[in-house]
């Protein structure tokens, strides 16, 4: 009988011991303490990654839009810098975005890379701007030219663009593509002088947890 | 030496316990989801954060915090943004050995869709009809993969919502409200008026919970309680306009079919079923034949099956198929919409819900003041039965 209880008490623990085992908390868990933050560059796919608009998209995009742009006649022949007003892009994707960032991201690459063939206007500024020439033509403060002069630009031309998208769901997972669409509109004559356009199609399939 | 080795076994058992049993992070709750919610958020399970942000938002909409509301929202988005690929949480909940409410909480398709509807109004609100159309369409998404198609995709408020955004951005906005009105089941919804800047958002009655039945409560259902409310009417300058409800939240939840989840847990079900039973025939005969046995073979050949029996009834008893029934619970039964046009200048606007036989329940009334400085862009007002009055936009 001791033999018989001994054996069963080693089978027993042997058995519990592999059950243990198997519902350890961390086995088989990818990085179960986390991952340290870590500098990656914005044209590099992170780890964590969906099907809409990324960093790496808008950094793609933008560079693309900025080189096209300062290609067209109109502003590599330009005798005087042309004026440009950005106007917001049309986002009609099922995407959420921070819209503004594209056009941020071409006027940054163009003000960094043209070197002063094109004019950027500060159209979001007015307000400010035209307070501050209020003060110097009530004198209320000093000005270094004469401020009843009108000095505020016109447009020459308008940057704007689209963002469209077409999106699958099924069993199979998820599609989504997403066409950008930039153009430079003639202010005077509504010409679209330049266009230029990029793609993206991303899909994933997320785990049958959440199917 | 000989009695040595059962307490050095006992040893390392209780340090594999230790690991098996990490501390726990429980939060002791109050009732109050603007309290609860972000001591959850902080201080409670990973796994359930974006339960909790969802409630938050919820709750915050109601008290006009739309601030933290969009706080939420986003944070809790960008985490159903990113469920692709792999994901160990999911993986553990679809494994024998724990439960599907291991996974990261990100909701079924109905609340993953009030989640983009909610953001859609508050992209509104801030003046962005585009982002809040962008909403409105990854509502629908994710209503669209449905089990044999039926009910798919059919949300009618987001859907019309999209026509009215992109009438407003001076595009075609008339095959959203063809898909709407194909959708609508009997309402008849009203032609686009882009001048009209006031936009009034309304939800009222109680929205759908869970609970699991079944053997092992493998199997997920919806609770959906009669609303008290069955509609509702806007009272703003001479206008008196009749709000009755455009989508229906607990017909969304209880009509989107069966999950691949649900396949899995039922598999799960008839593992532990299947296991239990093995591991009592094979318990009560493998003793059995010990006992009866007249030579040693016999009975070690008995105990074996025993053993067997007993790792089998432990394997079992580990073996969890329980459903997840984590409920974004403060949603509400139904949605609706109303527009008006508005000139500069305040305004008040008085909410009225009426129950089934179309009598004021007066303690649900809402009064909002709205400051309109321009015509340039939408008013957009959310107002719940359960929102704070009076309030002031």
């Amino acid at each position: 009988m001791k033999l018989l209880l001994t054996k069963i008490s080693i089978l027993g623990c042997g058995a519990a011991m592999a059950a243990l085992l198997a519902g350890c908390a961390s086995s088989g868990v990818k990085n179960p303490s986390g991952v340290a933050v870590t500098h990656i560059n914005a044209d590099e796919q992170g780890f964590v990654a969906g099907t809409g608009v990324e960093s790496q998209d808008m950094v793609m995009v933008a560079d693309k839009m900025s080189r096209s742009i300062l290609s067209i006649p109109q502003i590599a022949n330009a005798a005087t810098p042309p004026t440009i007003v950005l106007e917001p892009v049309d986002n009609q994707t099922r995407f959420p975005i921070n819209k503004d960032i594209f056009l941020t991201r071409i006027r940054a690459q163009l003000n960094s890379k043209a070197r002063g063939k094109v004019v950027f206007l500060a159209r979001s500024e007015m307000a400010a701007l035209e307070q501050e020439r209020n003060r110097k033509r009530q004198g209320a403060v000093t000005a270094s030219s004469d401020p009843n002069v009108q000095e505020f630009k016109g447009a020459d031309y308008f940057l704007t663009g689209s963002l469209q998208g077409l999106s699958t769901r099924t069993a199979a997972g998820t599609s989504d593509y997403i066409l950008y669409d930039f153009h430079l509109i003639d202010a005077r004559t509504s010409a679209i002088v330049w266009e230029d356009s990029a793609e993206m199609k991303k899909q994933g399939l997320e785990d049958a947890a959440y199917r | 030496m000989k009695s040595l080795w059962q307490p050095a076994l006992l040893a390392v058992l209780l340090t594999l316990a230790g690991c098996a049993t990490t501390p726990k992070r429980e939060v002791v709750l109050t009732g109050n989801v603007m309290v609860d919610a972000p001591n959850a958020i902080a201080h409670g399970p990973p796994r359930d954060r974006v339960l909790w942000e969802y409630r938050l938002a919820a709750a915050a909409m109601r008290q006009g915090q739309f601030a933290l509301a969009k706080q939420n929202l986003d944070d809790a988005l960008l985490t159903l943004g990113g469920i692709y690929g792999n994901d160990p949480n999911a993986k553990k909940a679809r494994s024998y050995f724990h439960a599907e409410a291991k996974k990261t909480f990100i909701g079924e398709p109905y609340e993953r869709s009030m989640a983009y509807i909610y953001r859609g109004i508050l992209y509104w609100m801030d003046g962005e009809p585009d982002n809040a159309r962008a909403c409105f369409r990854s509502a629908e998404f994710e209503d669209s993969d449905t089990e044999k198609h039926e009910y798919a995709g059919d949300w009618v408020l987001p859907e019309y919502l999209d026509g009215l955004a992109t009438t407003k951005l001076h595009g075609d906005g008339s095959d959203a409200f063809k898909r709407a009105q194909a959708v609508a089941r009997g309402v008849n919804l009203p032609p686009y008026h882009p001048e009209a800047n006031g936009l009034f958002f309304v939800e009222f009655g109680p929205g759908p919970t869970k609970f699991a039945t079944g053997r092992y409560g493998e199997e997920l259902r919806f609770h959906t309680a009669p609303s008290p409310v069955a509609s509702a009417e806007l009272n703003v300058d001479a206008l008196r306009i009749p709000i009755a409800p455009t989508d229906d939240v607990n017909f969304q939840a209880t009509t989107r079919g069966g999950r691949v989840m649900d396949h899995i847990l039922g598999n799960k079900a008839v593992f532990k079923s299947t296991t239990d039973t093995v591991g009592n025939v094979a318990l009560v005969g493998g003793l059995a034949t010990a006992a009866a046995s007249r030579d040693r073979t016999t009975e070690e050949v008995g105990l074996g099956i025993a053993l067997v029996g007993l790792v089998s009834k432990t394997i079992s008893a580990a073996t969890v198929p329980a459903a997840d029934t984590r409920s974004w619970d403060n949603l509400p039964c139904y949605l609706s919409f109303a527009s008006v046009p508005l000139p500069p200048g305040t305004h008040v606007a008085t909410i009225q819900f009426l129950d089934p036989a179309g009598q004021v329940l007066p303690n649900l009334t809402k009064t909002i003041t709205i400051n309109i400085t321009t015509t340039d862009r939408d008013k957009v007002v959310f107002v719940s039965d359960t929102s704070l009055t009076p309030q002031t936009l």
